[in-house]
């Protein structure tokens, strides 16, 4: 393992550790949105290297797979834009004037473009083809996160100064509830008919009802729980916990939400990814660097990238079948 | 080298954040600042280097090529606090979180109006993707800015009212360029504000850059003997500057406005280049604008600028003669 406190003495040095097959294809890449450098760092997954340095406008945070697995948009917050980029390779394909896109999200039927704008504090549905705007919520103080109800009628954002969820229809684009869910909700995800929030400024997630809003569990999994993820065999569940000294990922039960194991990782896990040989990517936004950590020892090493690291994007993802999200990795 | 200092100064500025600031955050449940909070120590910690650095560059120029040489140096003191409220960072993230929702509201009303804030990078052709020129051009445009806000702070009596503590010290130093009144941060915060909603806001991922350009603006208030020669018509040097400091400049009427770039001054015809090193300070400032606490000096400076209001607005409470 190579910490930051390391890293401040030692010459950064990394031996590849190849671990995936030479089938002549463009080799699987991994895409780090560097939100403080207005760079993503594109890296070639076998080698883990940087391959390539894209250039955004300013914030980089998240991202969104097309339903047509065409085209990866990137959000750019402060530079008002959503930049797409090739899915296969991380090469450019320009980039549209969208207003203050933080996190974002296809709605399972592919209608609509959902898009918490942070700092505007707007949660706002775009036409999936053209991008128009089509609908402005203005639900709450810093929306956060978002997701679905796989049958696309209900979507949920966190607000994060509000310190609530909202909910609203997509059927008929009006709001359907706002409940208080604890201090600075971050994260959300549809998991087995309910949602899990993270709850950044508590220390765990909820379970929340997504008919009425109530909390209908709740799991500590370690102080600053911020973003959650369910890996593609269903079997775990992670939240990336970044606040108060050591920083952690931990791993759930889906069902039970008993935690099996929290792994100590220093500087802020944020978004993360899971290769097909099981590696989990983590985005550590204190470090300028992405952990590539084995689940079964909970070793790591990482790769320099650029500043504030932030969502993460494997294309090895795209050989899933099925929607594909951020979260559901 | 340069790559290597930037780097780190961010893993300081992420151990100063995960370990103390997200701490108070979480504590607290402000964790919604969490976002932000890499940046502010980004600029905590680029700011104590810069004032370690400018202090390590001026001192001793100020020591052996002074313009003045001072027997009671109390005055400066107060320039000292002045630096670090500002240059750690206090002063402009007291100025961010007060002004954060009346920021969101108007950009958010603006943007509902179907205006989306452009970048410049996104309206000039070509320019993507070469952020360093990017940042220059953005530095060159924003001290532009800067330069009306200060004629313009020069131009109004109320507005001067304020700008005056600026002025008033008479023991001129490199220390002297964040001595402001807390109201004109304020206004200079609002008016980037504005500038921002027309240009974008700048790239932040060059504070080296960034700290050079602020280097300049103490530099060019530091008490040395010294001139850029033909450089002076693009950079602003300690005794151009100081002509704006001089005893014969304060109030309106005055000359040599630019931040950094002297080239502002040229193009609007308020340049002046004369080989002189002269005193400075405002004649006609309250001694407490001079010599007092800082907060001496920042009650006397909101005192001036609420009476000249009331002078403006013919509110003096006088009986008409």
């Amino acid at each position: 393992m190579i910490t930051r406190r390391a890293a401040l003495g030692l010459p950064f040095a990394l031996a590849a550790t190849p671990a995936f097959a030479d089938t002549g294809a463009p080799p699987p890449i991994c895409m780090v949105m560097n939100s403080g450098d207005a760079t993503i760092s594109v890296i070639d997954m076998t080698t883990r290297q940087i391959i390539a340095t894209q250039p955004t406008f300013r914030e980089p945070s998240h991202w969104a797979l097309t339903p047509d697995r065409q085209t990866l948009y990137v959000s750019d917050a402060g530079g008002n834009a959503l930049f797409a980029f090739d899915p296969q390779t991380g090469a450019p394909k320009g980039h549209a004037p969208i207003a203050d896109p933080y996190q974002l999200g296809y709605s399972p039927d592919a209608k609509y473009l959902v898009v918490n704008a942070l700092r505007l504090n707007h949660v706002d549905v775009y036409d999936t083809a053209s991008l128009a705007l089509v609908k402005r919520f203005q639900a709450g103080k810093m929306p956060s996160h978002l997701d679905f109800s796989p049958d696309s009628r209900w979507c949920f954002s966190s607000q994060q100064e509000s310190d609530t969820l909202f909910s609203f229809d997509m059927t008929t684009l009006t709001p359907r509830w706002t409940v208080p869910i604890g201090h600075t909700p971050a994260g959300v995800l549809w998991l087995n008919g309910k949602l899990i929030v993270c709850i950044m400024g508590e220390n765990g997630i909820v379970e929340v009802d997504p008919v009425d809003g109530h909390i209908t569990r709740r799991q500590k999994t370690g102080p600053g729980a911020h973003n959650v993820f369910l890996d593609s065999k269903n079997q775990i569940l992670y939240v990336s916990n970044r606040a108060v000294g050591h920083t952690s990922l931990a791993a759930l039960d889906p069902v039970t939400l008993e935690v099996k194991r929290v792994y100590p990782i220093d500087g802020g896990p944020d978004d993360i990814g899971i290769a097909p040989d099981g590696k989990i990517w983590i985005a550590l936004r204190f470090n300028e660097e992405v952990a590539v950590m084995d689940p079964q020892t909970g070793d790591y090493e990482t790769i320099q990238v650029g500043r504030s690291p932030h969502g993460i994007y494997l294309s090895t993802i795209l050989s899933r079948q099925g929607r594909i999200t951020a979260e559901t990795i | 080298m340069l790559h290597s200092l930037d780097q780190f100064f961010s893993i300081l500025a992420g151990y100063m954040d995960e370990y103390t600031v997200v701490p108070v955050l979480y504590h607290f449940h402000w964790m919604e600042w969490d976002e932000l909070s890499f940046d502010w120590c980004l600029v905590c910690m680029y700011g104590l280097f810069a004032v370690i650095v400018t202090y390590a560059i001026c001192w001793p120029l100020e020591h052996f090529f002074p313009i003045e040489r001072w027997d009671n140096k109390s005055a400066v003191l107060v320039d000292v606090f002045y630096t670090f409220l500002n240059r750690v960072g206090v002063i402009p993230v007291i100025t961010f979180l007060l002004f954060y929702q009346a920021q969101t509201c108007f950009t958010g009303w603006v943007v509902d109006l179907g205006y989306i804030p452009p970048t410049l990078d996104s309206l000039i052709p070509g320019l993507f993707g070469h952020p360093i020129l990017t940042f220059w051009l953005y530095a060159l445009l924003l001290d532009g800015a800067d330069y009306w806000r200060h004629r313009l702070s020069h131009s109004f009596r109320a507005w001067y009212a304020l700008h005056a503590l600026h002025h008033a010290q008479r023991q001129m130093s490199f220390w002297s360029d964040d001595r402001n009144h807390i109201f004109d941060d304020f206004i200079s915060f609002a008016w980037f504000f504005i500038i921002g909603l027309a240009i974008g806001i700048p790239p932040l991922q060059f504070p080296l850059l960034m700290l050079g350009l602020r280097f300049i603006e103490s530099f060019s208030h530091a008490n040395i003997r010294v001139n850029f020669g033909p450089l002076e018509w693009l950079v602003v040097s300690p005794r151009f500057h100081r002509l704006h400091h001089a005893l014969r400049a304060a109030g309106r009427g005055s000359f040599n406005y630019a931040g950094v770039f002297s080239l502002w001054d040229v193009i609007f015809r308020t340049a002046d280049f004369s080989p002189l090193y002269l005193p400075t300070g405002d004649a006609k400032a309250p001694e407490a604008l001079a010599t007092g606490s800082y907060l001496a000096q920042q009650i006397c400076g909101a005192k001036m600028f609420f009476a000249s209001l009331a002078k403006t607005f013919g509110l003096t409470g006088r009986k008409p003669a």
